[in-house]
């Protein structure tokens, strides 16, 4: 690979690669792998016209993102402070729209739902996600039937939420749906059980089933990763099943374990359409009530209704992250 | 020096990378049985409702929403989707929203491409006073806002401006966010394979830079890019929570809208099912094609793949100093 040089330079180079190469797997042993950005950003690029370059490569995307999503959550912070009207809002500012909402219980009752089913969401995707990733990441041995089956069970990601949302609700759940049928016929249950529809209960089944490919796509990648020889070594020293898994699997799947978490933890607290279909009309949440506010151009009291929602989220997107340095890892 | 040099790349092979071999006690691995019963019953959990959805939508002209299944067998409610002479037909509904749906997902899908592929250039590159870390938080930002906020935010957005949200002015736009993280992260996996000492090459032979990035790097990274475009296309194609926030009624809604606006707006009969199924046939036809395709083009790479987190990207970058890490063959 060090062709360019020429031979009088050979050694000195395979050393000074060799040493670096010292360096990585010390780095490596250490437990500290380099950040994507780090090492994204090494190499190519000097000379003066090259922060140009950067910056002409970056600007589109990121102006992208500073339009459609920065200048928008600025707005809602903005809108919150204005007074209502009846067309919307007039930009006097005031504190009303808080006040209002802190008195409000209905908001407070369903934020306390909708963070009940979120951390139902967290910690049932986590329990029934890990030994699909598990299975998938460290028990397929051939590399083709591994890729195959993670595509397999990747698949429903890509199709609309909506469509599952819909397919979960009519024909499996409900009064008449497939499972109280199933379980009729099984002799399991005498009378169809209805909170099988419509109901808290279907709603935080079906956010389950929607959402666990969010939990399980991570875990599997940090499993991946996991030295099996470690596992090995763990076994050989006398390590059962349940210290290995605690000692060696579980702190190397620790970031996977929390990415799933934030994305399961901010998609089901901020879940709208779910909600408005499995439930059908007859459970709110957080992502509902805004929906409904908006709707009546109650506009500052949804956007306030919005700022709450995610000083939430950040909150607890910062409890997850406190169980893994990410930064770190990533 | 040699012996040095031996002393260091023994030192720094890495553990995982030697082979070991040794007999191996053939027994009964229980746990992956168990494991295996159980990722099958996942399988099931996750696709069975789609598929008693696809099975209902084949029902005869008596069809309910529920089983028992009423035959006779027949695509009548599929005709519903297309035939405008029919009984409860949605054929004018649905071929403008399929329309607009493919006309609004083809655009997001080039936006994302092309938008993700130069950030992840740009991150390859060097930046001033840190501000990658920065736009790195932004990009994971654009990731983690629930899509219901930015549809929330641009609606506001707009009406702060005095203007209407449209599908291509405001929805488009807000599509695009959720597409551009993940693309980002793709090219990124894509990046951690690719090996700069190509390029070097092609500009020892006298390549300028325009030349290089056409004939060398473009060629080598299309993978990702096209995977970029499918994200952009398939997000934009099933997104529901922010276009429903964006659209100002006078346009014809996208395909997801009018399923999601359906149970509420008409009586709901098996052609929703029909519908349904119908798009999710369309993105899963639409991945594997695409998953064949770079299956048979990653055939004719001869870079040997070791480890399952490698072929998918994640590994380490492969292409390092190098030659001294790979394990001898």
């Amino acid at each position: 690979m060090s062709s360019s040089s020429t031979p009088d330079h050979l050694d000195e180079d395979a050393a000074r690669l060799a040493l670096e190469e010292v360096e990585e797997a010390e780095a490596v042993l250490a437990q500290r792998p380099q950040k994507a950005e780090a090492a994204l950003g090494e190499g190519a690029g000097s000379g003066r016209s090259s922060g140009w370059v950067t910056a002409a490569l970056a600007a589109p995307g990121l102006l992208w993102i500073g339009f459609y999503l920065i200048a928008p959550l600025v707005i809602i912070v903005l809108v919150s402070f204005w007074t209502f009207t009846d067309s919307g809002f007039e930009r006097t500012w005031t504190l009303e729209n808080y006040s209002e909402l802190f008195n409000d219980s209905t908001y407070w009752d369903n934020m306390i739902s909708t963070f009940v089913t979120s951390l139902i969401a967290v910690v049932a995707c986590l329990v029934l996600g890990f030994p699909v990733a598990y299975f998938l990441a460290l028990k397929v041995e051939s590399l083709r039937i591994q890729i195959a089956l993670f595509i397999i069970a990747l698949a429903p990601f890509w199709t609309s939420f909506l469509t599952r949302a819909i397919a979960w609700t009519f024909p499996l759940m409900g009064r008449e749906g497939a499972l109280n049928q199933v379980l009729i016929k099984l002799g399991i249950i005498a009378e169809p059980i209805p909170e099988f529809g419509f109901s808290t209960l279907s709603v935080r089944l079906a956010m389950i089933q929607l959402y666990i490919l969010f939990m399980i796509t991570p875990l599997f990648f940090s499993l991946a990763q996991v030295d099996r020889h470690a596992i090995e070594a763990a076994r050989d020293l006398g390590g059962n099943w349940w210290r290995t898994f605690r000692e060696v699997i579980l702190p190397q799947t620790m970031p996977g374990i929390v990415i799933g978490s934030i994305f399961i933890f901010v998609l089901t607290m901020g879940d709208y359409g779910t909600v408005a279909t499995v439930g059908g009309g007859n459970i709110t949440s957080v992502g509902t009530l805004i929906y409904s506010k908006i709707g009546a151009v109650q506009y500052p009291q949804g956007a306030a209704s919005a700022v709450l929602l995610v000083i939430v989220l950040m909150v607890g997107v910062w409890v997850i992250t406190r169980f893994s340095n990410l930064r770190e890892e990533l | 020096m040699i012996e040095t040099m031996a002393q260091a790349a023994e030192a720094v092979a890495r553990p995982q990378d030697v082979v070991v071999r040794r007999e191996v006690k053939q027994r009964r691995d229980w746990a992956k049985l168990g494991l295996g019963v159980y990722f099958f019953i996942f399988l099931f959990f996750l696709y069975i409702p789609m598929i008693l959805m696809a099975i209902l939508s084949f029902q005869g002209d008596t069809g309910q929403l529920t089983f028992p299944f009423r035959g006779p067998v027949s695509l009548d409610w599929w005709k519903t989707l297309w035939d405008s002479n029919l009984f409860n037909t949605i054929a004018d509904d649905v071929s403008a929203s399929g329309r607009q749906s493919l006309w609004l997902s083809l655009a997001a899908g080039a936006l994302v491409a092309v938008f993700g592929f130069m950030l992840s250039m740009a991150f390859r590159r060097r930046w001033r006073l840190r501000t990658d870390v920065v736009a790195f938080y932004v990009l994971m930002l654009a990731l983690m806002t629930p899509a219901f906020l930015v549809g929330l935010g641009n609606q506001l957005l707009w009406r702060f401006m005095g203007e209407t949200p449209s599908l291509w002015y405001t929805a488009l736009g807000a599509n695009v966010i959720w597409g551009i993280p993940f693309s980002f992260l793709v090219m990124l996996a894509v990046w951690n394979r690719y090996d700069r000492h190509i390029e070097e090459a092609a500009r020892d032979l006298g390549a300028n830079s325009v030349t290089t990035f056409r004939e060398v790097t473009l060629p080598l990274v299309w993978t990702g890019v096209f995977g970029s475009f499918l994200f952009g296309f398939t997000l934009t194609w099933n997104d529901f929570d922010r276009t429903i926030l964006l659209q100002n009624g006078y346009e014809a809604q996208p395909l997801p809208i009018l399923i999601g606006t359906w149970p509420s707006s008409r009586p709901i009969l098996p052609n929703l099912y029909a519908l349904g199924a119908g798009t999710t046939a369309v993105t899963l036809f639409l991945i594997f094609t695409v998953l064949v395709a770079v299956t048979l083009r990653l055939r004719f790479r001869s870079a040997p793949v070791t480890r399952p987190a490698e072929e998918l990207g994640e590994a380490d970058s492969l292409a390092g100093p190098g030659s001294l890490r790979r394990p001898a063959e």
